[in-house]
């Protein structure tokens, strides 16, 4: 894991370096891109942060970037930076998907509050994605016959019903169910329903 | 041998012979009456040509002084020939013409250097109420013996000059109005350029005001840098505006021997703007060594931005940009300079070919499509001729030629 970075991406030299600075003036770690290409050729899986972009650009627009990010699986928040007359471009990056946008000339602290905002959001979205892949783990860990007598516990069947569905002794069952609240680190029914309703949650949004 | 009107006056009374000029002249003063006595059928065909010329005719000695003066000259000078008889010629030019005109005569006698005899030009002309006119002169000299006579033959031009004068009042509002419209659809473009700097001098300003205040800590150099690139970022801000303001004055500046080379320079600024958006590469190939070309700097560079811009038009549609717009200068075969926009775009299709020049033609979304329309009546008035042609490696090429400025 990277540690977190605020990306600017921007055509302009000055804008660039202005903010560039004006991260430097608050503790943040940022760095600075030229142009969408420039930065999609930079960006990893593993980069960590926010992006700040201008939505005009020579050649690769902002919002071609962000679409070619998003392709790429990229989730990093996306906050464009927009001319005084872009409202309909700053109206269709919100709809793509993007954090905010912040209209030039623009106050420092509105650009910082939404780049905290980004920071956070990636955040939490990291930890969300971690607790997902934490979960998946445990699930692959599973037994096909184990996973299908989740299933049925996870659905409020008593053990008896499920021993009769899939054929097999009530024994049997109290075997398996054993077996899933260990590898699924549940120490109660009601928690190993918490979790994997939590999942089926995580994974939809 | 009797001598003969000379080359170079009005076709319609050459060949009458001088005599019977000579006895014209010589009766003139004495009124129609005893002109009608002499026999000669020349004199009296003369006489009625004097009479029926829609011309101003007016004869004089080598004095100056007004032997003849026809009614279409009393018409057009507001003076009935018995005011004018027998005074000098003068009386009829605006000052600083009548004050140089016994010196004119003067040297002409002395020399024999033509200024105008034989020579048609334009010249001004002062009406009896003092108002002064643009005229057509041109001057005939009738040896007689013992001495010479001039024939002037004078045609007001004041209503065409006037409608000239009209035509490029029209031409040139329009070519403003299509500044104008150009800007209107480059605002988005303008306005970004000039909030990139206004952007960066409000985050630099902001960052130091963070830097100094309260606990913080800061490098001097960072602190230096600012300073400076706030000063530099306002003077790209202003920049900006002057060059916006040079292109959109609605004073004329008049045409002038212009350098072509810096010409396109200058525009490229603009031009520039909407070839990065559409990340379409411009090429200047200019030759060097041109002569200078005559005309209105604005609106060349007018016509210039036009072309540029529709060619980055057709190659953003190209999803291959490369090698993008061309714009060349090179010397032109009869003498001026001949401008070129090319591009590698899809080209122009054929039944918008024909009448690409037409307004309100246009294969574009957007805009009125009365771009080349207008390009091309400034460089018909710049004496010039706008043509397209079919790029052969595919695409199109526009241009034009303008004439070889010659200085005074």
């Amino acid at each position: 894991m990277t540690q977190p970075t605020v990306f600017i991406v921007d055509d302009d030299h000055a804008v660039r370096d202005a903010l560039r600075l004006l991260l430097k003036s608050v503790g943040l770690p940022g760095e600075v891109f030229a142009s969408g290409d420039e930065f999609l050729a930079a960006w990893r899986p593993t980069l960590r942060g926010c992006i700040v972009a201008d939505i005009r650009m020579p050649g690769m627009s902002g919002l071609e970037m962000h679409e070619a990010l998003q392709q790429r699986g990229c989730r990093l928040p996306v906050i464009f930076i927009t001319g005084h007359g872009d409202v309909p471009m700053a109206v269709e990056a919100m709809k793509a998907g993007a954090l905010d946008f912040v209209q030039k000339p623009f106050r420092d602290q509105d650009l910082l509050d939404r780049i905290n905002e980004g920071l956070q959001q990636e955040k939490s979205l990291r930890e969300v994605e971690v607790e997902i892949d934490e979960l998946t783990a445990r699930l692959r860990a599973l037994t096909p016959r184990e996973r299908q007598v989740l299933e049925r516990v996870v659905a409020g069947q008593p053990n008896k019903v499920i021993a009769m569905d899939l054929k097999v002794s009530q024994r049997t069952v109290e075997i398996h169910r054993a077996r899933v609240m260990e590898k699924m680190q549940a120490r109660s029914l009601a928690q190993l329903v918490k979790m994997m309703s939590r999942l089926e949650t995580l994974r939809d949004t | 041998m009797l001598p003969y009107i000379l080359p170079g006056v009005n076709r319609a009374y050459r060949g009458v012979p001088a005599n019977a000029l000579w006895n014209v002249l010589m009766t003139a003063d004495s009124g129609s009456g005893s002109a009608e006595s002499t026999s000669d059928t020349g004199g009296a065909n003369f006489r009625a040509l004097l009479q029926a010329a829609v011309d101003a005719i007016i004869v004089i000695n080598e004095a100056g002084s007004i032997l003849q003066f026809n009614p279409a000259a009393e018409k057009i000078f507001g003076f009935c020939q018995a005011e004018v008889l027998g005074r000098n010629v003068s009386m009829l030019m605006p000052a600083h013409y009548a004050q140089a005109h016994d010196g004119y005569m003067a040297h002409y006698h002395a020399t024999g250097e033509r200024r105008i005899i034989g020579i048609g030009r334009e010249v001004e002309a002062r009406r009896r109420d003092g108002t002064v006119f643009p005229i057509d002169l041109s001057v005939g000299q009738v040896d007689l013996p013992g001495a010479a006579h001039y024939v002037g033959i004078i045609r007001d031009i004041s209503a065409r000059k006037r409608n000239e004068q009209e035509m490029r009042d029209l031409q040139e509002r329009l070519a403003r109005v299509g500044r104008f419209s150009t800007m209107g659809e480059m605002a988005a473009g303008l306005a970004h350029e000039i909030n990139q700097p206004l952007a960066a001098i409000s985050t630099y300003a902001q960052t130091a005001s963070r830097m100094l205040g309260a606990g913080s800590s800061y490098d001097p150099q960072d602190m230096d840098h600012i300073c400076r690139q706030v000063s530099e970022q306002a003077r790209r801000a202003g920049e900006v505006i002057r060059r916006l303001r040079g292109f959109l004055r609605t004073e004329d500046a008049g045409r002038q021997p212009l350098d072509s080379n810096a010409l396109i320079r200058e525009i490229m600024f603009l031009a520039e703007l909407d070839a990065r958006e559409h990340g379409v590469p411009l090429t200047l190939m200019l030759a060097e060594g041109l002569p200078r070309v005559h005309g209105n700097a604005v609106e060349i560079q007018q016509v210039i931005l036009n072309l540029i811009r529709n060619a980055v038009g057709a190659m953003s549609e190209q999803a291959d940009r490369s090698p993008g717009v061309i714009i060349a200068t090179a010397h032109h075969e009869d003498g001026g300079v001949e401008f070129s926009v090319t591009d590698y775009g899809p080209g122009v299709a054929e039944d918008i070919a024909r009448q690409i020049f037409h307004p309100f033609v246009t294969s574009k979304h957007h805009g009125l499509g009365v771009g080349l329309s207008i390009s091309r009546t400034i460089i018909q008035a710049h004496g010039g001729r706008l043509a397209f042609v079919p790029n052969p490696a595919g695409g199109a090429i526009f241009r034009f030629q303008l004439p070889e400025a010659f200085e005074d």
